[in-house]
């Protein structure tokens, strides 16, 4: 494999960092452009709900140190720059003194799992399916059947959610209503506990998958098209190359490509798609930290999750790109 | 020289014998590109949706979106609750825990998620027509400072901003949201034009305009717009799909418009109550159904114009 | 004994307008070892007919009668009866097929030798890795390409003339009975379509296929095959050996295909003009170039160039090279398009990029052109007549717009009740820049850029559109610089060529001289190239092809130019 060019590598990371510090800064101009400034009344709610911890008297007068509130606001925004980068979020105003990134490290794996397994998996069906779509080789009911299932394209996986939660959870009771693993079972690597948390994952997986893969289905079914006239296709066919062949390594090899770029791009949308889906799942994600913070006005933890959110989608995106050149060759030598 | 003033002399001229007139009619209408059934079905359904929100009150009494209007926890007509009481034509969806008309929550909601949807997508298109153009047009210094922050804002998930924004600020109205949505809707309609227009930029027609002496305005409104329109028809639909669902998920979240029904905000107040564990179904289902009409209608119209701009989309 | 026998094959599309019969009744054979040409514009169903023998029509076409016959088959010999993995095993081992669009034939996310390799597994089963390379080497080899460099290569990398070998390469690979090329040189410059053309010749011959040429060019058929098979409007219309059709023609159509290619030398086909009307008298040249040239990031696409043209006796100019050459470039710069990177381009004096507004409309109004692409040069949003109407009415030419319309129709053989109220795509190519040309016409300016105006034009048609821009020039006094990269009508119809490579004039005069009797090694090698349909004048094979492309290679970056004389009213600056 060749190498990637440092032209390409460096306009990556150009783009990385100018997402990370463009989202931080969002979330740090926002609150201060409010007319209650939420800092003011963080302090204040820390200061009535630390009457129970010992030393809270302490933490409160180094937390509004650390805010420097009577600093201009370049040192300020200097300090939160500085603290965010090192993913210090400060204290939960509603947890008490519990810091914000610890709940974000409890909380992260389960979103990432989830939102890789129901990524992929969408990506890959999808795809496949908008394929066949296309290929003059489908089975005939698959042709009439495929475009059927498209109808779901495009509405949101909360109410996807809803309705699996409700026919499979709630009337049938196949699935858990809530939470990501069984109360009984305890966290660790035991077989028992993964397959509580495949058994918990799966309806939240599902109703993400069932609405966003006619997205991809969609895309793949126009490039399939345009592959299909391409010459490159039709001298693969007349080389007397098997179908299968062909379909893989001509056709579906060649039309992923801008679905891969795609994919960076619309990782933002599916992201937060999948937060609203954790929130309804009660799932022991970010979504729910994220709502349970929203219902408590923990605006340090409102912050924090925001910016990790981000900040994941910014590095998924970063990382597409980055496989990118691996997959087409022009990109590699700079064409 | 006489065949050169017939339309394409070069090929065999076609041969209409033999053709039956189902055929004859899917040739019509693929001859005409706008008599598309999924466009049409997809604007009937919306366009039921509007009927729902503009007749609905005249034959049904908005103000029953409030709290007690009538007994809490009913069920639709014929259904039974928990507690066995059976729904009446008072509240033909329901009601929910505080009493509120279902069917009144839907009729006033409804059009309120599609105004919200409609004009964020069409702010959102204001900026991006203006800057997609700028961007391609100009070239450039421009060019570049566009077309990085619009790559970099399409990674950021608009919800997530959003929810800082309504955490910070609290209440807001129907307006202030979609303006704030439309924030983060341009990304994509800008990159579109600007990718059409510098295609546009070295076509033939447009450098007959400019041997013509035509302004720079005549050539991006008078040349090339009216080639974008297609386009612009998708991507404003696409929009408007997003914004629904950026709103909707901003609602389910307890954000968003507090006093304002919206379909979101049912669904929020239905999941906090524990509808599902209560089978209050028709608290949640009826909105679930309405917003899922509405974007499988938004779909539908994508997909018709997708078709129409693109003739390879087609099947005769 | 004949390889494949077409017999009464009839194909079919139906279309939204109704069934069209691509091909009718159509009867041949092909002989082994022999090449026939299968010649027709498009649309004639010259494609059709070749792809119905390996079954791969396009959709939604099918065969609606007759037979095809593959007699090295065992048993029914007609492909029309296999089923798909047999038509499968057919297809390249037995029939190869070399498509028309060099540039994207080639799988992009492949290398060259994986792409051999696809196809010998796919007919003989898996093989050792040794053995592939070995197969793939000897097949790169074969068609002069470098194996160790050019199969390690992603298709992106190779030029296309290069793609183009490949294709041959994996065309004769697995020594088929017949090899069907389809306009395999259509996308390559002369100097390269005569080495790829002498390449798949001597394939061919090596491994004693059929082959069946398809093209438009009767100069390129002339040169290459044996038997012309000429079809129009899906109708086998005459067939018979290479020098019966050439040198007497039975049908009008195959006489007017003949005589549709311009030959240097031989008979104009323009009707000469006593005495053109002079245009205006000036001070300072219409048009001036003044050392200019252009830089596109580090390539140079042209190297300071100075000319003067009066334009007081309306003259035509011509600007010939290969792609590259740069002739496109000067004609934007020209036109105003393009900034040079050094060096004044100026109109009556005027630097053309630093005019007011107002100079700007009046320069614009006096300099027009007509482009390449006439399918591209109308929006296809209005009516044909915006773009005639449009700049009448915005340069105030006053007078009736409809009338102008109209007489600059008809002046170019156009009827205009049936065009002006028409939509782009309802016009031919032919209409369309004939209606570019009567545009030219309503505007009267004084001059006029022709960049390549007839090159995507059926060949029929190029010499009445030639025409009808020499009536510019001799009926309407308009001074013209035409680009091309055709040195036949360069010949016929200019008063002054300059020949361009790589950014430089490598040699300029009167076309007689330059053209006539080319001094330069550049100029030379072009007009050797250029397939004439004359049988008795020697194309050379593919060493000679080598030996010129060597000789291309060698003149490099900085040639001399060749001053073959001088006309008045134009001058051609030193430098």
């Amino acid at each position: 494999m060749g190498r990637i060019p440092l032209s390409y590598l460096l306009n990556r990371l150009f783009t990385l960092f100018l997402t990370v510090f463009i989202a931080a800064t969002l979330i740090w101009i926002i609150p201060r452009l409010s007319p209650v400034n939420p800092v003011d009344v963080m302090l204040g709610r820390m200061a009535s709900g630390g009457g129970s911890v010992e030393n809270s008297g302490a933490i409160l007068a180094q937390l509004t140190e650390r805010f420097g509130l009577n600093d201009p606001w370049y040192v300020q925004f200097w300090l939160y720059i500085k603290n965010t980068l090192t993913f210090d979020f400060g204290i939960s105003t509603a947890s008490f003194p519990t810091p914000v990134a610890s709940m974000i490290a409890a909380a992260l794996p389960w979103t990432l799992g989830l939102m890789i397994v129901s990524l992929i998996i969408t990506f890959i069906i999808g795809n496949l399916l908008g394929a066949l779509m296309v290929w003059e080789h489908t089975p005939r009911l698959w042709k009439v059947a495929i475009p059927a299932a498209m109808v779901f394209t495009s509405i949101p996986p909360i109410l996807s959610g809803l309705l699996l939660m409700y026919i499979f959870s709630s009337q049938l009771g196949w699935f858990p209503l809530n939470g990501a693993y069984g109360l009984n079972t305890e966290p660790g690597w035991s077989l028992d506990f993964a397959g509580s948390v495949l058994y918990h994952g799966f309806l939240p997986a599902m109703s993400i998958v069932v609405v966003t893969f006619g997205f991809w289905a969609l895309g793949m079914r126009g490039l399939m098209i345009t592959v299909q006239g391409e010459d490159y296709t039709i001298l693969a066919k007349a080389k007397g190359l098997r179908k299968r062949y062909i379909l893989y390594r001509y056709m579906i090899r060649n039309a992923i490509l801008p679905q891969i770029t795609a994919f960076a791009l619309k990782i933002g949308m599916l992201v937060a798609g999948q937060v609203l889906v954790e929130r309804i799942f009660a799932y022991n994600g970010m979504g729910k930290l994220l709502y349970d913070a929203i219902l408590d006005q923990d605006f340090p933890v409102i912050q924090g999750v925001s910016f990790v959110i981000i900040l994941m989608t910014a590095v998924a995106v970063f990382l597409v790109d980055l496989i990118y050149p691996f997959i087409d060759p022009r990109i590699r030598h700079g064409a | 020289m006489s065949h050169d003033n017939a339309a394409a002399p070069e090929t065999a001229a076609p041969d209409m014998t033999g053709i039956t007139r189902k055929q004859l009619k899917r040739m019509r209408r693929f001859d005409n590109p706008w008599n598309n059934p999924k466009l049409i079905w997809g604007i009937g359904l919306l366009l039921g949706i509007v009927l729902l929100g503009v007749l609905g009150r005249f034959f049904w009494d908005p103000e029953l979106v409030f709290t007690g209007a009538g007994m809490p926890r009913q069920g639709p007509v014929g259904i039974e609750n928990l507690r066995g009481q059976v729904g009446t034509w008072a509240h033909p969806l329901g009601t929910d825990v505080s009493g509120k008309d279902i069917l009144a929550l839907l009729i006033v909601g409804a059009p309120n998620s599609l105004y919200v949807g409609v004009l964020a997508s069409l702010i959102g298109m204001s900026i991006g027509i203006f800057l997609g153009f700028s961007a391609g047009y100009t070239g450039g210094r421009v060019d570049d400072v566009i077309r990085v922050s619009s790559d970099v804002m399409i990674t950021i998930p608009p919800l997530l901003i959003l929810v800082v924004v309504q955490a910070s600020f609290g209440d807001i109205t129907l307006t202030m949201m979609a303006i704030l949505i439309a924030a983060f809707v341009w990304q994509s309609p800008t990159r579109l034009i600007r990718a059409q227009v510098l295609s546009m930029r070295e076509s033939g027609y447009v450098q007959m305009a400019r041997l013509s002496g035509a302004s720079n305005m005549h050539i991006m409104f008078r040349e090339m717009l009216p080639n974008l329109v297609p386009y612009l028809f998708g991507s404003f639909i696409a929009n408007v799909t997003t914004s629904i669902v950026t709103a909707v998920g901003l609602e389910v979240l307890g954000l968003g418009p507090q006093r304002v029904p919206t379909l979101g905000r049912v669904i929020y107040d239905a999941i906090s109550s524990a509808a599902l564990t209560q089978n209050m179904w028709w608290w949640w289902g009826f909105p679930t159904i309405l917003l899922g009409v509405m974007f499988i209608g938004l779909l539908l119209i994508n997909l018709g114009l997708d078709e129409v701009s693109n003739p390879r989309l087609r099947k005769l | 004994m004949s390889v494949l026998d077409i017999k009464n094959i009839h194909i079919d599309f139906p279309t939204s307008k109704g069934v069209v019969h691509a091909v009718t009744d159509v009867t041949l054979s092909i002989e082994k070892g022999r090449r026939i040409g299968f010649i027709g514009e498009s649309g004639s169903g010259k494609t059709t007919t070749a792809l119905a023998a390996m079954r791969m029509l396009a959709n939604p076409g099918f065969v609606a009668g007759g037979e095809v016959h593959l007699n090295s088959l065992d048993g029914d010999t007609n492909v029309l009866h296999l089923d798909d993995e047999q038509m499968r095993r057919v297809r390249l081992r037995k029939i190869s097929y070399i498509p028309q669009g060099a540039m994207n034939s080639l799988n992009p996310v492949m290398r060259v030798d994986a792409q051999i390799w696809d196809a010998v597994v796919a007919h003989e089963g898996g093989l050792s890795q040794a053995d592939l390379q070995a197969r793939s080497d000897t097949a790169l080899d074969g068609v002069g390409l470098d194996p160790k460099v050019v199969g390690r290569l992603f298709p992106h990398e190779l030029s296309g003339g290069m793609k183009q070998r490949v294709c041959i390469a994996i065309g004769t690979c697995l020594t088929p009975d017949l090899i069907i090329a389809d306009e395999p040189t259509s996308a390559l410059d002369v100097i390269t379509q005569r080495h790829v053309m002498q390449t798949l010749r001597e394939m061919q011959e090596k491994i004693g296929a059929g082959l069946i040429l398809i093209g438009h060019d009767m100069g390129l058929m002339a040169q290459s095959v044996d038997d012309i098979a000429v079809l129009k409007k899906g109708v086998l219309v005459e067939f018979g050996p290479v020098r019966k059709i050439i040198e007497d023609a039975e049908h009008p159509y195959t006489r007017e295909l003949i005589a549709s290619v311009p030959l240097v030398g031989g008979d104009s086909f323009l009707s000469a003009q006593a005495s053109p009307p002079k245009g205006e008298r000036l001070d300072k040249p219409l048009l001036e170039l003044d050392g200019v040239s252009k830089q596109y990031g580090a390539v140079t696409a042209l190297h300071p160039m100075s000319f003067a043209l009066d334009g007081e006796e309306p003259k035509i100019i011509s600007i010939v090279g290969q792609s590259g050459s740069g002739k496109s470039t000067m004609g934007s710069l020209m036109l105003g398009f393009n900034d040079p990177s050094a060096g004044q381009v100026r109109f009556k004096g005027d630097d053309i990029n630093a005019m007011s507004a107002g100079a700007k409309l009046a320069f614009r109004k006096q300099v027009q052109a007509v482009f390449q692409d006439p399918y591209a040069c109308f929006n296809p949003f209005y009516r044909v007549n915006h773009a005639l109407k449009f700049p009448y009415e915005n340069f105030g030419m006053g007078g009736d717009v409809q009338t102008a319309m109209e007489e600059a129709c008809t002046a170019v053989g156009l009827d205009p009740s049936l065009v002006l109220g028409r939509y782009p795509h309802q016009l031919s190519g032919g209409q369309r820049q004939r209606l570019i040309v009567a545009r030219a016409l309503m505007l009267s300016p004084k001059l006029l850029i022709a960049d390549e105006p007839v090159s995507m034009v059926d060949a029929s048609l190029r010499a009445t559109i030639l025409a009808n821009i020499h009536d510019l020039k001799d009926k309407h006094g308009i001074s013209i610089i035409y680009i091309t990269h055709d040195l036949a009508t360069a010949y016929h119809v200019s008063d002054y060529v300059m020949v361009l490579y790589h950014g430089h004039v490598v040699e300029a005069g009167p076309p007689k001289e330059v053209i006539g009797d080319p001094q330069h090694a550049y100029t030379r090698l072009l007009i050797d190239s250029i397939p004439w349909p004359d049988l008795d004048r020697d194309w050379g094979d593919a060493d000679d092809a080598r030996a010129a492309l060597d000789e291309l290679a060698r003149i490099g970056g900085t040639p001399e130019t060749v001053y073959r004389g001088d006309i008045p009213g134009f001058t051609l600056g030193q430098g």
